[in-house]
């Protein structure tokens, strides 16, 4: 089976090439577009209780949706292919993000910033030395969530025309051909623990060193 | 404290009923593939069956051949309708063939060697009409194949699944007309259409009884070099179900005659073009031919 | 949404379909976590390594799962519940062990002292006192369980996801609007019937 599987991917280099950059492509530019919004704006409701109220309860919402559903639901408004696809995936990739970087900039210890204050920083000051870098594992943690939803969700982007490596699996599906399946499921397979764990160590690089756990 | 044990237990058993009785046992069960004709030639098929006062469970959409294939080789089904080109190619591996009988009498045989009846063909057939838009045409004096093959590296190719892989797919074009395509774009079988009016592709593998070729006016393109073999549309039946009920294939053969190139063309129109469901396409056809009430 | 009214039965079917294999996958899910949790809550090791598993389980593209699981179990509903069972055993093992350690020793301690038997400190009161954590973990695999379960639809299991795929194929937008937001509703509701179960219980044992 194994053997197959290698022989089909031999045997069709440029279109596995094609299927692989795609995915990487809109798992990559989801993620990277959805933390340039919900960075910033996690910080910015941090600030009002109520605000981070409505952002987090609008998130979670957002969180239990079905990846399937929300991809589906943008084709009739924005069509099949590639932007559409980006367009759903970067929606799947906020709630994490958002409620992760909320949640931690609210969760900087008072006292923390009660002291920095009184060492005479700045507003910028204060969020740019102290809040972002306490806050920076949980954002970061959420941004390892958001990956893993994107990667998951680029593999279904296939059912609206949005290419990927979902679309080896959902030919291999048709033609009951496992190796054209496996051909799909395992790079995907891969590209997901791979991309958790190198998330993982960098967010252990990202943990300023007194909070990192022993 | 309990409760939440309790509920959990509540819930296991209800969860266990309720997939027990998705899966009670009825007399047939009638299969389809993954696209419109199959979906309204297996509810024709089953409703006919209904009306003759036998119990139907239907597994519509299964997927593509080989699916719907080896649901019925393991007893997952009991019948579904398909092509005699595509079980020779597809299924069997063979070489194609274009004599309509010999065809015919070759699945026959091989399939009775399975344990499958091949019952009787439909007048009609449905084969792959390679079809571009009538401005395509025009623009590179499109009539044929090996006019296509001319020209085909500079246009982009749309298809289903199945297409890249089978014999009389991609690969044959390949073989006998030389025909290589600037790209070729895997999609759901339904959206192809949608896909090359929206100018996204400029090529479709069409099947001939599309209802949606007419509609878009879209040219289609003669196989001058014989590359397909036939595909009239025949039910295949499982023996087991049919010693335990040989009036099936009376139906089947019935209703399957009652088919022509037209109506099917305009009930696969009624599904792709104006929505409708295709069990109720399936019911007006039954109605009209007097099959039920 | 006038095809939803002239097809609503063909939607209760498909939500019917959509329930009941959720609510299996999480029995399953529910009873192996159970059992792997208790374990995991005494023992460091059994931690460590039944996380690290499910961890990995559950980071697995859902399609690439249930296409991986073809050539063993094939299609239809058996794939989608295995699927389903090992994307929820991470989250709901981790808060049974959880909730099972954040038992305050104390009272633990006590009830031993009183005589009880370790099955009855673990039935009558560790379970209990970490029933609000439980849920909070069968919560998110419920919501993972629905969502799932709409992809499923791919492998002919069934569900909400057949009137999605079949909108989608035959590019008929009100059956894809009907089959995604009633999956979304159902989620959701999940959620909120669960966070109010949660909620409750937390009051209940503070």
């Amino acid at each position: 089976m194994l053997a197959e599987t290698w022989a089909y991917l031999a045997a069709h280099p440029r279109q596995f090439g094609t299927a692989l950059s795609t995915h990487v492509t809109l798992s990559a530019s989801a993620l990277a577009i959805a933390i340039v919004l919900a960075v910033p704006v996690g910080i910015w409701v941090a600030h009002s209780r109520r605000g981070a109220l409505v952002a987090i309860n609008a998130a979670n919402v957002g969180r239990t949706l079905p990846s399937l559903a929300i991809l589906a639901l943008v084709m009739p408004l924005l069509g099949t292919g590639f932007a559409p696809a980006l367009f759903a995936l970067t929606l799947l990739a906020l709630p994490p993000i958002l409620i992760n970087t909320c949640t931690a900039v609210r969760g900087v210890d008072p006292d923390v910033v009660d002291a920095a204050r009184g060492m005479g920083m700045t507003a910028i000051d204060l969020v740019r030395k102290v809040k972002l870098p306490i806050a920076l594992p949980v954002i970061f943690a959420g941004i390892r969530t958001a990956a893993i939803q994107v990667i998951s969700g680029a593999v279904l982007a296939a059912y609206i025309g949005g290419g990927g490596l979902g679309d080896f699996i959902t030919a291999g599906i048709a033609m009951m051909a496992v190796p054209q399946l496996l051909v799909g499921a395992v790079p995907a397979t891969l590209l997901a623990l791979g991309t958790d764990f190198a998330l993982g160590r960098l967010q252990t690089a990202f943990t300023p060193p007194g909070l990192r756990r022993p | 404290m309990h409760i939440a044990r309790r509920i959990r237990r509540l819930v296991a058993v209800g969860a266990i009923a309720a997939l027990a009785a998705t899966s009670a046992s009825a007399q047939v069960r009638v299969g389809s593939k993954n696209f419109t004709e199959q979906f309204i030639v297996a509810e024709i098929y089953a409703q006919a069956l209904e009306a003759a006062g036998i119990k139907v469970e239907r597994r519509i959409n299964l997927g593509g051949t080989l699916i719907a294939h080896k649901a019925l080789e393991e007893k997952q089904i009991d019948l579904y309708p398909e092509y005699t080109g595509t079980m020779l190619i597809a299924v069997l591996k063979g070489e194609p063939m274009t004599d309509r009988k010999a065809v015919y009498d070759k699945v026959k045989a091989e399939y009775a060697a399975k344990g499958l009846v091949v019952l009787n063909e439909t007048s009609f057939q449905n084969t792959y009409n390679m079809v571009v838009r009538p401005e395509t045409a025009a623009q590179y004096k499109l009539e044929t194949l090996s006019d296509l093959a001319r020209v085909s590296k500079d246009l982009r190719l749309g298809a289903g699944p199945e297409f890249r892989d089978r014999k009389d797919g991609l690969p044959g074009l390949k073989a006998k007309y030389g025909m290589e395509f600037k790209e070729d774009l895997q999609m759901a079988i339904g959206l192809r259409y949608q896909a090359l009016a929206g100018r996204q592709i400029d090529v479709v593998n069409g099947y001939s009884t599309d209802g949606m070729i007419g509609a878009l006016k879209l040219k289609r393109l003669r196989d001058d070099r014989n590359l397909w073999p036939p595909y009239y549309l025949v039910p295949v039946v499982r023996k087991d179900a049919l010693d335990a009920d040989p009036k099936i294939a009376d139906v089947l053969n019935r209703v399957n005659a009652l088919l022509d190139e037209a109506t099917m063309t305009e009930m696969n129109y009624k599904v792709d073009g104006e929505k409708e469901e295709p069990k109720d396409v399936a019911r007006a056809f039954l109605k009209a031919r007097g099959i039920v009430r | 949404m006038k095809w939803l009214a002239n097809h609503w039965d063909q939607v209760l079917v498909a939500l019917g379909e959509h329930v009941a294999i959720s609510l299996t996958a999480l029995a399953i899910a529910g009873a192996l976590a159970l059992a792997i949790g208790i374990l995991a809550a005494r023992n460091d090791r059994v931690y460590n390594a039944a996380l690290a598993v499910s961890g990995v389980l559950y980071t697995i593209p859902t399609l690439a799962f249930l296409a991986l699981l073809i050539p063993l179990v094939g299609l239809g509903k058996a794939n989608a519940v295995i699927c389903m069972v090992a994307f929820s055993l991470m989250i709901m093992i981790r808060n049974v062990a959880t909730g099972i350690r954040e038992v305050p020793r104390d009272v633990v301690e006590a009830a031993e002292g009183m005589g009880m038997s370790r099955a009855e400190v673990l039935t009558k009161i560790e379970l209990p006192l970490a029933l609000p954590v439980i849920v909070a973990g069968l919560r998110i695999a419920t919501v993972t369980v629905i969502s799932v379960t709409v992809v499923a639809a791919y492998v002919n299991a069934g569900g909400l996801g057949t009137l999605i795929f079949a909108g989608i194929s035959n590019d008929f937008a009100p059956k894809i609007w009907t089959g995604a937001l009633a999956a979304c509703a159902l989620a959701v509701a999940a959620d909120l019937c669960l966070g109010r179960f949660e909620a409750r219980l937390r009051r209940r044992t503070s």
